[in-house]
């Protein structure tokens, strides 16, 4: 089983956090494995088993559960490698060598996509798909 | 060589005791590399049509002495200093605008400004009141209990907590509390005292005398409402009584949280502010903005952004807590 963490914080402003990878209804064709969706209501739902609103507790016990998971740059990429368990990590404008661990995969098109100032609400910058990396790149990586 | 700007903020002194200083600043025998006046005056005038003043930015210029007039937000000095803290200079001199330095404060504090060195002031003198300051420890627990060392004549160098007034400081290292009220009262005591927290030497040193008028009119402080006073003398209070504690403020996200969970065993005695007890136990945001006032100095976002940060999230929370 797979644990996507498909979504990053809403933005105050409404938008689309740049954050948010674009391709995951793409990227779940591909996976042919069971997959949980773990976030919070209101949320799109992107596969049948969506559990949302999960305590912290309860998030960690699932981790165990998983073979491997797959998310953004969102607290659950955190949570994963507090627990030891490595995932993948889809990275946009935001910068791994701050803001990411080694351990997990951290899967970045390019440092030519990060946004410039790091330190900024997220409000501020805007939501680009060519920052991230297409499905067909991500999967070898989730085979590992 | 450091970088120094010299940082006055003014209100209702333009025709008193403000020409003294500027006069003061251009004649000492080693020239900041900028000077900046923050005007906090109500009704701001341009003081480029003032003859003296004329005089006063003619000769900056030809002392190639760069020089900027900024208006302040009348928000209070500390905001004022928290600008000059802020510009992107090595060390910052602040001068009142009724403090008077002789021509050689400046070449003399920064004598002493070593590496590990976090601020330096002189004598800051009042007479007739000119107390011997000779045996004063210059510590934090003894605030209530002996003046302070810089109302007397300094006659040797000593490494003290806290300093007050006028002093040449370590720039971009340690946030003034904007938490304080407009009248700032102890603005600088909390500064120094953060420096020297952060394990910064302070220091009083000799042959570096300024002359405090204590002009009774206008001033920064000019503000005279007690509760401001009493407000800013509680989060002084709070800050005293918490001293022997590392202060945790995690106003942050839950991701943060789990970050700093990596760092918290290594933090000294730490009395924990959280927005997540359920990852990291301790009180509430709120408490901690009641207690100390602002709460920026320990925004991990600003330092970092401050600090033009390119290291991980975990080590930028231990250079802020270890």
């Amino acid at each position: 089983m797979i644990i996507i963490a498909p979504y990053a914080q809403k933005l105050r402003n409404g938008k689309q956090n740049p954050k948010n990878y674009p391709y995951w209804e793409e990227l779940i064709e591909l996976i042919d494995e069971p997959i949980v969706q773990v976030g919070v209501t209101g949320e799109k739902q992107l596969v049948s088993d969506f559990r949302t609103d999960l305590p912290i507790s309860a998030l960690r016990e699932l981790l165990w559960q998983c073979r491997t998971w797959i998310g953004v740059d969102s607290f659950f990429q955190h949570l994963g490698w507090d627990e030891g368990i490595k995932g993948v990590v889809l990275w946009g404008p935001s910068d791994p060598l701050i803001y990411g661990h080694p351990e997990n995969i951290n899967l970045l098109k390019g440092r030519e996509h990060l946004a410039k100032n790091q330190f900024l609400w997220w409000e501020a910058t805007e939501h680009k798909n060519e920052r991230f990396l297409k499905p067909s790149e991500v999967l070898e990586y989730l085979k590992v | 060589m450091s970088k120094i700007l010299c940082s006055v903020a003014t209100r209702g002194r333009y025709h008193s005791t403000l020409p003294l200083v500027l006069n003061a600043i251009i004649n000492q025998t080693r020239l900041p590399d900028k000077l900046v006046i923050f005007d906090d005056n109500d009704e701001p005038q341009d003081m480029r049509n003032e003859m003296i003043y004329q005089y006063f930015f003619q000769i900056l210029n030809s002392k190639n002495i760069a020089w900027e007039w900024a208006y302040a937000e009348k928000k209070g000095q500390h905001h004022i200093h928290q600008r000059a803290n802020s510009m992107g200079y090595d060390l910052v001199w602040r001068v009142d605008d009724d403090a008077i330095p002789e021509p050689n404060v400046l070449e003399n504090l920064i004598k002493h400004f070593d590496v590990g060195v976090g601020a330096v002031g002189g004598s800051v003198l009042t007479p007739p009141y000119l107390p011997d300051t000779s045996a004063v420890s210059g510590t934090i627990d003894n605030i209530d209990s002996e003046p302070n060392i810089q109302w007397g004549k300094i006659e040797r160098v000593k490494q003290v907590e806290h300093l007050h007034c006028t002093f040449l400081y370590r720039a971009g290292v340690y946030d003034y509390n904007l938490g304080l009220s407009r009248v700032a009262h102890r603005e600088e005591t909390l500064f120094t005292y953060g420096l020297h927290r952060k394990k910064y030497q302070i220091l009083v040193v000799p042959d570096a005398v300024t002359w405090h008028m204590k002009n009774p009119q206008g001033g920064i402080r000019s503000e005279t409402k007690r509760e401001m006073y009493e407000h800013d003398e509680q989060i002084f209070r709070n800050v005293l009584k918490y001293k022997d504690h590392t202060i945790v403020v995690l106003n942050c996200g839950l991701g943060d949280h789990i970050v700093f969970s990596h760092v918290l065993p290594a933090v000294r005695n730490p009395l924990v502010f959280t927005c997540y007890p359920e990852v990291i136990q301790g009180r509430p945001i709120a408490e901690a903005q009641q207690l100390f006032g602002g709460i920026d100095i320990w925004n991990i976002y600003k330092k970092m952004d401050q600090w033009k940060w390119q290291g991980s999230l975990e080590d930028a929370y231990r250079k802020l807590y270890l």
